[in-house]
């Protein structure tokens, strides 16, 4: 088979009715459908005041490491006995631990079950459906020639080994669809919408998704330790000849 | 105060939301004059305006038009806080300060790490003129929402109010530590160390009026104050002479600056006499 065979291959316009356009159709709605899903079952997080005074507190400590050279050194060292004195620090106090556990927390299961329900579920069904339904069309061609390596990206579900690369498969455009339609969500449903399921890949992926509530003892001892070798130099010492020098 | 079509109105709105500018009276101004007949056109920032507009409506005694927006927003969204705030807020203007709590309780107690109605009651306190309550209760507020800015800046000014100024120093040097490029928090914080008085508290208080005239070379306020600061120090008996000397010049700098500045505008006055009816000693 040659090259000019291949160029003149035509698509049966049915193809573009009934699956190039469907895929696109499908994947958009299932995007906005997972979008009012998610806000139906999102339940508010409650923050506990503990939590709150934590993050508080390792802010106003940054804050007064890297602004410390606008105070006295009295004022300073004032704060930072505050946060880290030995006996009665708020850095250096011990804490019981009390990092909820995945297990014993219900709230936490019943997120991740919402998290399943929305992402990992509507992922596997849809895609195993588009993939039985319209498995074994090649649905477009991109307009620019490819090197053999896309082959298994582009025409996942086609084993041809002697078509042009640049031919897409219909299971490889629902994929390119699941990524490519960010933007057109971001435009109809605004930013910050849960449509997109591509980032909640990326999410899983790297198991951000997974990531527990950050231990606060771990944050106290890096802050404690940052706070106490500030050296502490007042800018304003020699200030007043300066301005007049100006 | 110039007739805006609905979208200029609009425009203005959201500069002042996003500065905090309060013009209160303004914003009914328009409110009256355009925005309540084309609220439908507004969009995404519909309810921020009516929120907006309650808020000026209260200070400007307007419960008419308060009522109106707190009903717009709370059949638009009937189970938030956030509206029940506002409704807290209008007794708060009729003084029926034990309904408002009431309410204020009722949202703390459905969302503990909410801020925004323990600052309500604070400002009930305040409103009362229950100076003490109003200290303890910010700085119990304090101990867990200790990055606000905002009310380390009101427990500057109600420890001011009641003369404690070692505390609110402290509650200024808080504020100077969230935003050191700020030249009036430089000038207020000089402003307490000279009324604190004491040699040193005095040398603090030049270096901080130097500060703020370093920030911003206008500030009149921080040129008075640097003077008065230089003359107390040049007559005061624990400087050495090498820091009288300094201070004289620094003085006599600060004179020049200020009569410069006064002639800039047309004046011509006699400050040297005005001044030492100013100074403490």
């Amino acid at each position: 088979m040659s090259i000019s065979v291949m160029t003149d291959l035509v698509v049966d316009p049915n193809i573009r009715g009934w699956v190039f356009l469907p895929i696109i159709v499908i994947t958009f709605l299932v995007g906005i459908f997972r979008h009012y899903v998610s806000i139906l079952l999102s339940s508010q997080k409650k923050v506990e005041i503990q939590q709150l005074q934590d993050s508080q507190i390792i802010l106003r400590s940054r804050i007064l490491r890297e602004n410390a050279k606008y105070i006295p050194r009295s004022s300073f060292n004032m704060r930072r006995q505050f946060f880290n004195n030995q006996e009665t620090g708020y850095l250096t106090q011990k804490r019981e631990h009390t990092a909820p556990t995945m297990m014993t927390d219900p709230n936490m299961m019943t997120d991740m079950l919402k998290g399943n329900i929305t992402n990992v579920i509507p992922m596997f069904i849809i895609g195993g459906w588009i993939n039985w339904m319209f498995s074994g069309f090649i649905t477009t061609k991109v307009p620019f020639p490819l090197t053999l390596r896309f082959k298994p990206m582009l025409q996942r579900g086609i084993e041809l080994s002697h078509l042009d690369a640049s031919w897409v498969s219909s299971a490889s455009w629902y994929f390119l669809n699941v990524f490519g339609l960010r933007s057109i969500y971001a435009l109809v449903l605004g930013e910050n919408n849960a449509a997109d399921q591509s980032k909640q890949m990326q999410d899983q992926m790297s198991g951000a998704a997974m990531a527990m509530p950050p231990d606060p003892k771990v944050a106290f001892k890096a802050e404690w330790e940052a706070l106490e070798i500030v050296d502490h130099q007042w800018i304003l010492q020699d200030i007043d000849n300066s301005l007049v020098d100006q | 105060m110039e007739d805006l079509s609905w979208s200029e109105a609009r425009d203005l709105f959201r500069t002042w939301r996003e500065t905090n500018a309060r013009k209160s009276n303004e914003v009914l101004y328009h409110w009256h004059l355009s925005l309540n007949i084309n609220l439908n056109k507004l969009g995404n920032e519909k309810f921020l305006i009516v929120e907006q507009v309650c808020i000026a409506a209260f200070d400007c005694y307007q419960l008419d038009v308060a009522n109106e927006c707190i009903k717009l927003l709370s059949s638009e969204f009937p189970q938030s806080l956030r509206v029940k705030k506002y409704k807290a807020m209008r007794y708060e203007a009729q003084e029926d300060y034990v309904k408002a709590l009431e309410i204020l309780d009722s949202i703390i107690k459905a969302d503990k790490s909410n801020s925004a109605p323990k600052k309500r009651k604070i400002a009930i306190l305040k409103a009362q003129g229950r100076y003490v309550e109003a200290i303890r209760e910010l700085t119990d507020y304090l101990k867990t929402f200790m990055a606000d800015a905002e009310a380390w800046q009101e427990l500057s000014e109600l420890y001011i109010g009641e003369q404690d100024f070692a505390k609110a120093a402290f509650c200024v040097e808080e504020l100077i530590l969230h935003n050191p490029h700020n030249h009036l928090l430089h000038q207020r914080y000089a402003d307490i160390k000279y009324t604190q008085g004491g040699f040193d508290n005095m040398e603090l208080a030049r270096s901080y009026y130097c500060q703020a005239l370093k920030l911003n070379p206008t500030n009149i306020r921080a040129l008075y104050g640097l003077y008065l600061t230089c003359t107390s120090i040049a007559t005061s008996q624990k400087a050495s002479a090498q820091k009288k000397k300094d201070a004289i010049k620094m003085s006599e700098w600060a004179l020049t600056k200020l009569k410069g500045s006064y002639k800039e505008k047309g004046f011509e006055t006699d400050l040297e006499s005005r001044m030492s009816a100013m100074a403490i000693n």
